[in-house]
């Protein structure tokens, strides 16, 4: 359910409604949209920037700069780059069996796909402390083999793992589902092999899709607190991701530090709608594409 | 290239797409596959480019078991229905596409590919717009691009699905006989489907007519229109009157004419164009009918006059050349007597007179 | 037949769903299983015993209480906001629409620093409001905020291309048969959105039950007045209660699973109309 409702199909901008609201009424809801969107989303966005700022650019700096911010972004990097490409393989897989064949139980797998945006991020931790915890299913034979998989950074791979689960393989199953299988099916009766179609009709056709779920995907894992923070054990300089890192350095009261390294998420975020804006506009622009009057017919 | 599907069955869950068809395509014709929708029409043709799989059945090439063959190997041309354009592809890369991707051994050198894609969309008289993509490209000009597309790797078959469905009329009929012509310059096996008899009927060598999984008839457009084998052929192919009478020992009898019909009693149905109803204000007996003019629409090169019979209150329907109509200025409300000029007859089926199209 | 029907010539079938059932297990199922198992560990009067003690009803309480009204916040504002976007032009509209999206993009623990910063006593907004004798921070005011903050996109991407596909003709068709403009939106655009409005406010519950950073940090913890149920799971994790946290555990699964069936459950009715 998660970051997963794009609208990639926006009709033209409607032109002026011959039936409509009065002015005043119009300015109204407006005025009541945009006050409620500032007090929500816009004002606390705007506070991680000054909040960030209160002492000055050198303050900010240091704050980014201490070996325990640079070890947590390190290690946000890390998983994220572990946790990507990895949803990145399994929704390209799914979408694939998915929107190309008919079988049953086709939308249990679909359900199951989205399991994890129905489960508390708390949970999404917890999971994996039961499986390799202590008292864990596999928790003593870990600790006889000296593995340490919770309260250490496997543990925070495999909770970013799980809550991104869904990202690419939700952007791309309608996608894909729109699109059809013809441009495949007329490349396999053109001679093509598997491959040779997936790599030379299918991705090219879903390239913008698959930007914006690797997008997402990768905001979530980045910006994921509450999976991690369950399995991470909160060692600073060792298995703490940049919100673990916002949150302790919260709670010792050092905000300026805490807005410093939350301002680099925001901006992440910020990045990450705009790289969703651009992922729209071409994804329309290929969509509606479609001339509306007959070019002409003879030559130049 | 010969092609053949032997009893060919293939279900959708519980919908029948084929049942049992068996079919041989000649060599070199240009054949049609007509039916309203869902007659399998389109399955039959997927069926034979390998695009889906038969539940029961074989195909053979050229006598060949072809069955098993991969879509990739069978060396059939498909036009799909919405062209399938490589849409990130320009007009050229899709046309050499099926080039592009045959292995190294035989792909031939990039000056080759470059002689014969071009070679192709001077065929299809768009050379001009080769650097265009496909969403700059009109229906028409597109439907010609995915026929070179087809035509580039050199199949032995060409198989096209509704290829004019998605244009508009006018467009239509231009591509129609763009495509009969194109034809009688390649000479490539070619199978259509489509479910406009106009389309069929001066397009094609010869016609399949199908209907709910089964193949009605086959014949020439000459053969399927003037000897209709069944009711559903004849009511699919244009405007039917139909009358009723009934069978004894064979044989029916219908204004003053007696036809052999493919039963031995029972209801038959007479069926007449309305092209041949004659209308008259003199004949009385002998095989005419009294009916009253209900409606006459006079606009275009035929008329079209609806009656209503006097002793059972069928509708007629009648049209008349221009010419005739002048002549005699048939009127709204007259009585005048009418009889069809030519009929067929075919035993009532169940359903026989009842299509639906 | 169409070209919707899906062909079987494309290859790959057995691999990739071979692998997506093989990773879905690995990743998904036999983790998420593991809640279910431990459970079993414990007896039926010990689940339910720990998962009925007051500070935990307490905090269902605050967390499916603030939660459902959030939900219904979003609904309203929700349904103003995408209506505003898709009918009205203004200037920044291309931006509003695009922030929007925030609360899907912005990580929950920056969210709830920053609404804590700005609510809190002597935050921007704080610093008017609380002369007034209206706290956010710190209570469940607070706690709502953070649900609402994050539940919105959920409501207006849900409303929103319905919005835009209702054929203006259908107002105009109204309207030509003389009906006010209340009348229209009442009776004809109402019902049209509505579907999808129950679905993106069940989305915009669901999401609120289970969120955990935003709320941590604004709501201030106190057990029995501002605890959601997410935190407690912790809380008994720290204090190695393992098989307390899982029970409770459960109870959310359960709840969170229902209206995962729901939600598809009102999506399958939404695709029949």
């Amino acid at each position: 359910m998660a970051g997963t409702i794009s609208h990639f199909h926006k009709p033209p901008e409607r032109k002026q409604i011959s039936v409509g609201e009065p002015r005043a009424v119009r300015w109204l809801l407006i005025a009541i949209a945009l006050l409620f969107l500032g007090l929500v989303l816009v004002v606390p966005l705007v506070a991680v920037f000054t909040e960030a700022l209160r002492k000055g650019w050198v303050a900010y700096g240091q704050a980014l700069i201490e070996p325990d911010a640079l070890s947590a972004i390190r290690l946000t990097l890390i998983a994220a780059s572990i946790a990507v490409p990895l949803n990145l393989i399994f929704g390209l897989s799914a979408s694939w069996a998915i929107t190309k064949f008919q079988f049953r139980g086709k939308n249990l797998l679909l359900t199951l796909i989205d399991l994890p945006f129905a489960v508390s991020p708390v949970i999404s931790g917890l999971i994996y402390v039961l499986m390799f915890g202590m008292q864990g299913w596999l928790g003593p034979w870990l600790q006889e083999h000296d593995i340490k998989i919770v309260f250490a950074v496997p543990g925070i791979v495999l909770a970013t793992l799980f809550v991104t689960f869904p990202f690419v393989a939700r952007e791309l199953i309608p996608l894909m589902q729109a699109q059809g299988s013809d441009e495949e099916e007329s490349a396999i009766v053109l001679g093509a092999s598997g491959w040779q179609t997936f790599r030379k009709v299918t991705l090219p056709n879903i390239k913008w899709g698959l930007l914006y779920g690797i997008i997402l995907c990768n905001a979530r894992a980045m910006g994921e607190f509450g999976a991690v923070s369950v399995v991470s054990g909160h060692i600073r300089g060792l298995t703490n991701t940049m919100p673990l890192h916002v949150e302790i350095l919260y709670n010792e009261y050092n905000f300026v530090a805490a807005f410093a390294v939350a301002s680099l998420l925001a901006l992440l975020a910020l990045l990450t709608l705009v790289l969703k804006n651009i992922v729209e506009w071409q994804t329309n622009r290929n969509l509606h594409s479609e001339p509306l009057i007959e070019p002409p017919e003879n030559r130049p | 290239m010969s092609i053949e599907a032997k009893n060919i069955s293939k279900t959708f869950g519980s919908f029948t797409a084929l049942n049992d068809v068996s079919i041989q395509f000649p060599s070199g014709k240009l054949v049609a596959l007509l039916g309203p929708s869902g007659s399998g029409k389109t399955t039959l043709l997927r069926i034979i480019a390998g695009l889906e799989v038969a539940d029961k059945g074989s195909v053979y090439f050229e006598g060949e078991h072809a069955t098993e063959r991969s879509a990739k190997d069978r060396r059939v041309g498909f036009v799909f229905q919405h062209y399938a354009l490589f849409r990130h592809m320009s007009v050229f890369e899709n046309v050499a596409f099926g080039l592009n991707v045959k292995p190294r051994e035989t792909r031939p050198s990039k000056e080759e590919i470059h002689e014969r894609v071009m070679k192709l969309l001077k065929l299809v008289q768009l050379d001009w717009l080769a650097d265009r993509r496909p969403s700059q490209l009109s229906g028409g000009q597109r439907q010609r691009v995915a026929l070179a597309r087809a035509l580039a790797v050199e199949p032995k078959v060409l198989l096209l699905d509704e290829p004019f469905g998605a244009l508009d009329a006018k467009v239509r009929k231009e591509l129609r006989r763009w495509l009969r012509r194109l034809h009688d310059e390649i000479h490539v096996t070619s199978i259509f489907v489509t479910h406009d008899v106009d389309e069929a009927l001066e397009v094609a060598d010869e016609i399949v007519v199908m209907n709910a999984g089964r193949i009605e008839q086959i014949g020439t457009p000459d053969r399927v229109y003037e000897h209709p084998a069944n009711s559903f052929v004849y009511h699919f192919l244009g405007n039917v009157n139909l009358f009723h009478t009934r069978i004894h020992d064979g044989q029916a009898h219908f204004a003053n004419q007696t036809f052999d019909v493919q039963a031995d009693s029972g209801a038959a149905l007479v069926h007449a164009r309305p092209h041949d109803i004659e209308l008259s204000r003199e004949e009385t007996g002998g095989g005419w009918m009294r009916a009253c003019i209900r409606y006459v629409h006079a606009i275009g090169p035929l008329v079209r006059i609806e009656l209503i019979q006097a002793d059972n209150q069928q509708i007629i329907e009648a049209e008349l050349s221009r010419e005739r109509y002048a002549e005699q200025r048939f009127a709204t409300g007259e009585m005048v007597s009418v009889r069809p000029r030519q009929v067929k007859v075919f035993p009532a089926g169940p359903a026989a007179g009842d299509y639906s199209i | 037949m169409s070209s919707s029907q899906k062909s079987n010539v494309l290859p790959g079938f057995g691999l990739s769903l071979g692998f997506t059932i093989f990773y879905l297990s690995l990743v998904v199922l036999i983790p998420l299983s593991a809640v279910f198992i431990k459970t079993a560990t414990l007896s039926w009067a010990e689940f339910w015993e720990t998962v009925t003690t007051p500070r935990v009803i307490q905090s269902y309480k605050l967390s499916f209480g603030a939660s459902a009204l959030s939900a219904l916040i979003n609904g309203l504002f929700g349904f103003i906001v995408s209506w505003v976007l898709v009918r009205y032009r203004f200037p920044g509209k291309k931006i509003i629409d695009a922030i929007v999206d925030l609360p899907f993009a912005l990580p929950t623990a920056v969210a709830g620093i920053a609404l804590t910063a700005v609510y809190s006593k002597n935050g921007w907004i704080g610093s008017l409001i609380e002369p007034l004798g209206i706290k956010v921070a710190f209570t469940r005011l607070g706690v709502l905020l953070a649900l609402t903050f994050i539940g919105l996109p959920f409501v207006v991407r849900t409303i929103q291309p319905v919005l835009e596909d209702l054929e203006i003709e259908f107002e105009e068709a109204a309207a030509s048969l003389g009906a006010s403009r209340w009348q229209t939106i009442r009776k004809i655009i109402f019902p049209a959105v509505f579907p999808a409005l129950l679905t993106g406010v069940a989305m915009s519950f669901a999401r609120a039950l289970g969120e955990y950073g935003s709320v941590v940090f604004i709501s201030g913890n106190m057990p029995m007045k501002t605890e959601i149920t997410p935190l407690l799971i912790i809380t008994k994790l720290e204090q190695y209660d393992t098989a307390g946290a899982t029970a409770i555990a459960v109870v959310m699964l359960v709840s969170s699973f229902s209206l995962l069936l729901l939600i598809n459950l009102l999506q399958a009715w939404r695709a029949r109309r």
